[in-house]
């Protein structure tokens, strides 16, 4: 079948490029822009490379990904397991909340990573309901901190107790001894994970809270799960058996590098700037303005504001919009683009363009419901080849 | 129906629109709850909202067939901040509902008080404790708001869902027209929702504020 044909030509293409000594980008980038084949890890390499992470010279990558990830391990141990092995010697007592009036300044900022924890605790339980994968137990687990003889304070206990805590403290403060119940709130969640083991979003947890530790300006933001996860979910499926049992410090470095490309998004002070989400929806607008201004118009006089879809398309690559392979796919040919986030605001611009007739015919609710839920039967590659026309129309 | 077309007169009654404004702190459950009314479904698997998600249904208000709105919002705040001013041209976990509340006004105060509930959700994960809703109860009424508390996922609860919005929307009938509408025949309310479990948890700071 010629189909079949097609995609060996294509793994043919992709194995050539990715094997020479050093690499051409701009023939990789080309070959990415059409999609990444599925087979033989290809997909991995190129994201790393897109983003980044690989350097050209293929001989310089095992260096590179081990100085990488002996980075990584440091991260971890400062962050983590080390205060875990404090926590866990220190003893419980009345220093061991916030209202302490003598807290150390390491007790201070424990704390407030604790907030920074809760937050990133309730998104990425939430992260990608549809599959099962995240809630699945990971083949390679932080051993230090699931090991059952361990007593330190890893992320879980750490979850547990400040939850636990909270609760302690409501007590005191009320003078109720019997209000509240420490109903141990967070541990029925790992109930179906044997002794040992860890969910793929607790490794998505931990990457997030050393990525919020090193860059406290941004620290978490919600919605950064939705960028970590198609990154971690693609590194962590790796055939390639060496490099998955390193896709979660393999992943800190792409979703930093990412974050480096549009962190901006996030950042609510920078949102009136010329590369906040403010200045991206407005592009957005003004490009469909170009191309279809009875588009623009309608939806201008109905008074669907971009911040109704726009702002959660943009900020989260489009992530919410599509199923996990369509978007693995959108960001094959989002990453492929020298000026990637440029190519997004084509994207969008087409998505609103596929949905003309209804929005010119509809009414505000309707199409508010439409744009929020963008529909399955436009199918993702009518979207790149309409972005795409957009795009180079453009730019002629 | 579009909003715009609200504005020239029609010969036939026009169907109104109330727009109510779901706010609360980050994974109370406030698109599990506008969900369960809107589909009647629990919805199990939720992501954390980004931005703001519209949905709606048709409620019969005194034999008037009217359209609630429901603006589903992020929790978090920088979602708030960036959000809010276009969702309230007309926003808990406990601990912050004074700031939930003061948002709400900062935005509301022009069009002179407008309608607000409270709910305490995920009502099924309690042994209900008379101290937990003696104080939520305390605050709404020192915020003369009705208290409702309701859980998203038990579906014999839904038709307590269903009366907290009936009683918003009844309150909407009821109140009166905004002085600066644009859209005469739309009206607005906010859901301050919060979870139950929250209550407990941060009922501390609540007392440090009243
Ligand atoms: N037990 C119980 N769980 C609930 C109930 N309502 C929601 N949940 C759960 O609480 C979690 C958060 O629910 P959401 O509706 O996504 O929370 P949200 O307030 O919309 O959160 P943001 O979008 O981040 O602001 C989900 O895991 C739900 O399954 C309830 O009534 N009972
Ligand atoms: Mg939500």
């Amino acid at each position: 079948m010629a189909g079949i044909n097609l995609s060996d030509r294509k793994e043919t293409l992709f194995l050539e490029a990715l094997g020479s000594p050093v690499i051409d980008m701009n023939n990789l980038r080309k070959l990415c822009s059409t999609g990444i084949v599925e087979t033989c890890g290809i997909r991995t390499i190129c994201w790393r490379l897109l983003l980044n992470c690989l350097p050209k010279q293929r001989t310089k990558w095992p260096e590179a990904l081990e100085k990488q990830r002996c980075e990584y391990q440091q991260f971890l141990n400062e962050m983590i397991i080390e205060p875990g092995l404090k926590r866990c010697n220190a003893a419980p007592g009345l220093d061991d909340h916030p209202l302490n009036p003598n807290p150390t300044s390491e007790w201070n900022s424990y704390f407030k990573d604790n907030d920074i924890l809760l937050q990133i605790d309730k998104d990425v339980r939430r992260l990608c309901p549809d599959i099962a994968f995240f809630q699945n137990a990971t083949a390679y687990p932080c051993e230090p901190l699931v090991s059952p003889t361990s007593r330190l304070e890893n992320l879980r206990k750490r979850v547990e107790r400040s939850v636990l805590s909270s609760q302690n403290l409501t007590r005191k403060r009320l003078g109720i001894s019997n209000l509240i119940s420490s109903r141990k709130q967070a541990s029925r969640e790992y109930d179906t994970l044997e002794e040992g083991q860890e969910a793929h979003w607790e490794v998505v947890e931990r990457i997030l809270f050393i990525y919020a530790k090193l860059n406290p300006g941004t620290a978490y933001v919600q919605g950064m799960n939705e960028i970590i996860g198609p990154l971690y979910y693609t590194l962590a499926s790796d055939p390639n058996l060496e490099w998955k049992e390193h896709a979660e410090a393999d992943t800190f470095f792409c979703f930093t590098n990412l974050m480096g490309e549009i962190r901006d998004n996030f950042i609510k002070s920078l949102d009136k700037s010329g590369s906040g989400i403010e200045a991206s929806m407005n592009r957005v607008l003004c490009l469909l303005r170009q191309v279809d201004p009875e588009v623009w118009l309608r939806l201008d006089s109905l008074a669907i504001k971009p911040q109704f879809y726009l702002f959660r398309w943009i900020t989260l690559l489009l992530s919410q919009e599509f199923s996990l392979p369509d978007v693995i796919h959108i960001w094959d040919i989002l990453f492929s683009d020298s000026r990637r986030f440029d190519f997004l605001i084509a994207v969008c611009s087409a998505m609103i363009i596929l949905l003309r007739d209804e929005i010119l015919t509809r009414d505000f609710s309707h199409n508010m419901k439409l744009l929020q839920n963008y529909p399955l039967r436009i199918d993702v590659n009518t979207i790149i080849s309409k972005a795409k026309e957009i795009y180079h129309n453009l730019r002629n | 129906m579009s909003l715009k077309s609200k504005k020239e007169p029609q010969p036939q009654p026009q169907r109104r629109v109330f727009k109510v404004i779901v706010i609360g702190d980050s994974d109370v459950g406030k698109t599990c709850l506008t969900y369960r009314f809107c589909s009647g479904q629990f919805q199990d698997k939720t992501e954390a909202t980004i931005g703001v998600d519209f949905r709606e249904r048709m409620v019969d208000v005194d034999g008037e067939l009217i359209k609630l709105q429901l603006w589903d919002t992020a929790g978090q705040e920088r979602f708030r901040k960036s959000m809010v001013p276009h969702y309230y041209r007309n926003y808990s976990s406990f601990q912050n509902l004074p700031a939930w509340i003061e948002e709400c006004n900062k935005y509301c105060s022009s069009s002179g008080g407008i309608p607000r509930i409270l709910v305490g959700n995920k009502s099924d994960l309690k042994e209900k404790s008379e101290v937990d809703t003696n104080t939520a109860q305390r605050y709404a009424d020192s915020h003369c708001m009705p208290l409702f508390e309701a859980s998203a996922k038990e579906d014999k609860d839904f038709a307590n869902i269903e009366a907290i919005f009936l009683t918003l929307a009844h309150k909407l009938k009821c109140h009166k027209p905004m002085m600066s509408g644009d859209y005469p025949s739309m009206k607005r309310a906010t859901v301050l929702s919060i979870d139950k479990e929250l209550v407990r948890k941060n009922s501390d700071s609540y007392c440090a504020n009243c």
